[in-house]
């Protein structure tokens, strides 16, 4: 069976111009990211600030143009389809944003918000399309009622419940979550985490869940992708990813992370330094700079994902570690 | 749209609206309003004074001034809100093309409206009068072309910054075209700033008509407009200055009503403005009314570094008074790390500001409470006592505090090095180099790779991690008795965070009972990490406070037990079924509005546990032994 989402070497560069006078440089956001999606498949993505992972969220989508590399949907050319295809695969593949006050034009009321679906696609109007923005919103646990409030009226968490019920109107296959819970307090995260949840299965869906957070991808995804400076590090099932992580970085970002129980942590490993510059990565693996296990190999060659167990990939040469 | 929609609405507007309607039905209305004929003469009469037949006097050709005024006013505004539509329509339009598309017609927009914008408005005015000969038509034509590059520009600086909004692009990922985008989502949203460039077109207009008329382009006489009439009133000011009033009163009259009607109109179609200036105001002097200082009970314990006591901070907003500390009392001391954790709006940034007297000016209020520091002479000092001046010796010698976004509390056009020495020669006498030498030291001493470079940066220039070593350092210049740290790693990474987190606790080990630390979050596995002892808030109350092993293991309040139960937590996944979808425990509803009212226990609507006497009185923070203290009446239960 052929996956729902197929990612090929996807690459976005930025150029850059440093000053007036200053070189023309790239920023490399994504740099060479490939990866499937089963249907009805979670796939967490996650890394820290200016590991591009956004980056891949809105060119899977096409809400930016990638540099290049490919991306199919359903079997269908994602980055080379004309605007009538791209509108009739926007049905099928949504996205849930982390923002939930940037991501709901304030001046519409809640109906038009996600009604605008409906007109857009021409599907339901008047009564009809009142019906299905109220089924909505008792989908996402709001009442039917508030259909006729604006977005300031209500909290952070409600918020993203209206985003969620707009990602969903068009009945989709696949939604790219970019940080949805990210904004929210510790308490509606979890009321939000579990609604997605509950959604994905009833409905079937396949996500993309982006965050930076592990404790919060491990709560949703079947598997999950690690990026650094615009590079996949590892790729495994979440139990093997957890239990066992086989890139350095994967291990250093498991360990960074607080847990909440005082005096858990007694080994923590703590990364040297900051990210490395973006128009300037170091050679080799762009990890090196920071890895406590780096060795003189490392800067030579791109390290290539290589297979470490069932699903299993990461990027590091060294067999010797971990 | 209901009609009960129209009515708020139209009461919103209300008097800059008619006061507009006003103004344009006399235009309208000229023939039936004006006595006489505006243009027929009576040399006779003139410069007549004000009588029953010339309400207003005469002018130099014995012309009723009343019946110009009146006739002018059709000139005047119809010239003005003619262009000033005409502009606006072109303006708009090539300023969302632009922004929106850029490239080949961004280029096209901007170079148009530059050229437009290099000619002298009167050389312009000059060349078409000279081409079209002069009228109101010529007139509304130059005035059109004028005025389009400044919607333009105010166009398209609001679709650059708009455009990349979250809702636009989610308008976009459900499959909309340019067209929808464009006027559906981002035209409504940059209406304000569109309608304010509107007003000051049309005054500037009015005002540009009158000019030329003056000058001879515009309006050709005798045909009455305000312009003309100014230019006439010049000649004979000295004899009649009341002709040059009437017609300045009209055009300042006219301005500011439209000025106003534009204000309340851009204020009215904003769903989110709500409440007044006035609303504010009377609001802050019922919170100033507020105000009443009790003494604090008792003397402070010598290892007490910190006493806070019955802390009552208000933020006064336009609709309302919020709560947003609440009866706050405990103590930090010397040496201990106090984390003080909550969801937004518990109130924990709140306390921490308001110890330190920073809070938001004029909206914020101590109302109450006292707050004592044992200073580094050994004096007990009262802060809440304090004039600002006085607060200033005690902020960052005795207090520092740090922030969440170090950008924001350090100044951007400043170098790093020069804002440490200003903070160190603030409260020590110490001449350059000397503090230049030991704002070195601070750098290296947290930890910055190269603290020599470092110093000769901006802040921009350094990584979020650095700024925050920055920050930190610039907070330990002169040693203080208490470092307030105000989420100080949540806009970092993990790595980054494991790094600062691991710093302070480094600084705090080398001088045992130095430094005491008042450790602000919302992050529990932060708190597990850092913290000596705990306080949990909500509502602006401290709900539980225990030392940090026992909070976690035992929370003694439902608030603090489904905080802890809601943090996703490690699986060791290997002896979990994958398949099997785990359910993350929750706090069900939301936080309380603390501007309103409110009977019981705070948490009572979100409490699997209340009972009726949790919604009747607001149970007290007890002690509950082993120096911990709950504000739950079911506390034993737990």
């Amino acid at each position: 069976m052929s996956p729902l989402l197929e990612v090929d070497d996807l690459v976005k560069h930025y150029p850059v111009r440093k000053g007036l006078f200053g070189a023309r440089k790239v920023v490399r956001a994504v740099d060479g990211v490939s990866f499937t999606i089963g249907k009805g498949e979670v796939v967490g993505l996650v890394g820290e600030s200016g590991s591009g992972k956004t980056t891949v969220g809105r060119a899977v989508l096409r809400l930016i143009e990638p540099t290049s590399g490919a991306v199919r949907f359903e079997g269908q050319d994602v980055l080379t389809a004309d605007p009538a295809t791209l509108r009739a695969l926007r049905r099928r593949m949504q996205i849930v944003f982390q923002d939930p006050y940037g991501s709901l034009n304030p001046r519409k009321r809640v109906e038009d918000l996600i009604g605008e679906a409906y007109d857009i696609h021409g599907i339901a109007a008047g009564s009809e399309r009142r019906d299905r923005v109220g089924e909505l919103l008792r989908l996402v646990g709001l009442p039917a009622e508030h259909m006729r409030r604006f977005p300031h009226e209500f909290s952070g968490g409600q918020r993203q419940r209206i985003g969620i019920a707009r990602a969903i109107a068009l009945d989709p296959t696949f939604i790219v979550a970019d940080e949805p819970v990210s904004a929210l307090d510790v308490s509606i995260q979890g009321q939000v985490l579990n609604l997605l949840a509950d959604l994905q299965e009833r409905l079937g869906l396949a996500m993309l869940f982006i965050s930076h957070d592990l404790s919060v991808i491990e709560y949703v995804s079947n598997r999950v992708i690690v990026m650094y400076l615009g590079r996949v590090m590892e790729i495994a099932p979440s139990r093997a990813l957890y239990s066992r992580p086989r890139h350095p970085y994967t291990e250093a970002l498991l360990s960074a992370a607080p847990v909440a129980e005082p005096g858990a942590k007694q080994k923590r490993i703590i990364l040297k330094g900051d990210l490395p510059s973006r128009t300037d990565p170091p050679s080799g693996c762009v990890f090196r700079t920071r890895c406590p296990y780096a060795i003189a190999d490392c800067a030579a060659v791109v390290p290539p994902l290589r297979s470490v167990g069932t699903d299993h990939q990461t990027a590091c040469i060294r067999e010797d570690i971990l | 749209m209901t009609s009960a929609f129209d009515l708020a609405f139209l009461r919103r507007i209300g008097w800059p609206l008619a006061a507009v309607c006003l103004i344009l039905l006399v235009a309208v209305l000229a023939p039936l309003l004006a006595p006489h004929d505006p243009i027929r003469m009576d040399v006779v009469n003139r410069l007549g004074t004000p009588n029953w037949l010339h309400p207003l006097g005469q002018d130099e050709y014995g012309r009723d001034i009343l019946s110009r005024l009146v006739y002018g006013a059709r000139v005047s505004l119809s010239v003005a809100l003619l262009s000033a539509t005409i502009a606006a329509c072109i303006g708009i339009v090539a300023g969302l093309i632009g922004g929106y598309f850029g490239g080949v017609s961004e280029l096209l927009t901007l170079r148009v409206v530059d050229i437009v914008l290099c000619f002298p408005p009167m050389l312009l005015a000059l060349l078409v009068v000279t081409m079209l000969g002069p009228g109101m038509e010529t007139l509304t034509l130059v005035l059109s072309i004028l005025f389009i590059p400044g919607f333009a520009r105010v166009t398209y600086g609001e679709v650059l910054s708009t455009k990349n909004q979250e809702y636009v692009e989610a308008t976009r990922a459900l499959g909309a075209g340019s067209a929808r985008i464009l006027f559906g989502a981002i035209l409504p949203n940059i209406v304000g700033p569109i309608l304010v460039q509107f007003s000051l077109t049309v005054a500037s207009a009015i005002v540009l008509e009158s000019g030329l008329s003056f000058l001879g382009l515009g309006v050709v006489p005798p045909a009455p407009s305000w312009g003309l009439m100014i230019r006439g009133a010049r000649g004979y000011m000295e004899q009649a200055p009341m002709g040059l009033l009437w017609p300045c009163l009209a055009l300042v009259l006219t301005i500011w009503s439209i000025n106003q009607l534009c204000d309340s109109f851009r204020d009215a179609v904003d769903p989110r403005s709500g409440g007044s200036t006035r609303g504010f105001w009377t609001n802050l002097r019922a919170v100033l009314g507020m105000s009443s200082r009790a003494a604090p009970s008792g003397a402070v314990a010598p290892e007490v570094v910190l006493a806070v006591e019955g802390l009552k901070t208000r933020i006064v907003t336009p609709t309302g008074v919020v709560r947003a500390v609440d009866d706050v009392s405990f103590q930090v001391r010397r040496g201990e790390t106090v984390a003080v954790v909550g969801e937004s709006g518990s109130g924990k940034s709140m306390t921490g500001l308001s110890i330190m007297g920073l809070l938001p000016q004029p909206a914020g209020r101590v109302i109450g409470g006292s707050v004592r520091l044992a200073t580094k002479d050994g004096r007990i000092v009262e802060l809440t006592d304090l004039d600002e001046p006085a607060l200033r010796k005690i902020r960052g010698e005795q207090v520092a505090m740090i922030f969440q976004e170090p950008m924001t509390s350090l100044n951007p056009v400043h170098k790093v090095g020069t804002q440490i020495v200003e903070a160190i020669q603030a409260h020590r006498a110490m001449d350059n180099a000397a503090a230049q030498a030991r704002a070195k030291a601070l750098l290296e001493h947290v930890g910055i790779p190269d603290p020599a470079r470092c110093l000769g940066e901006f802040p921009h220039q350094l990584s979020g991690g650095m700024r925050q070593r920055a920050m930190i350092a610039m907070a330990l210049s002169c040693e203080p008795k208490l470092l307030i740290a105000d989420e100080p790693t949540t806009a970092l990474d993990v790595t980054i965070q494991a790094q600062i987190l691991e710093l302070l606790r480094a600084l705090q080990r080398e001088h045992p009972g130095s430094m005491s630390v008042m450790f602000v979050t919302h992050n529990l596995g932060v708190v597990a990490e850092m913290a000596d002892r705990v306080l949990v808030m909500y509502a602006g109350q401290i709900v539980e406070e225990a030392d940090v092993a026992t909070i976690f293991a035992r929370p003694r309040h439902p608030y603090t037990r489904g905080l802890l139960d809601s943090v996703p937590k490690p699986s060791h996944a290997a002896d979990t079924d994958a398949s099997a979808r785990r359910r993350l425990a929750t706090i069900p509803g939301t936080v309380p509005n603390l501007a309103l009212d409110r009977v019981g226990c705070a948490f009572a609507p979100r409490c699997a546990m209340a009972l009726d006497a949790c919604r009747q009185g607001d149970p007290p923070l007890v002690d509950v032994g082993g120096g911990r203290r709950s504000r739950c009446l079911r506390w034993s239960e737990l």
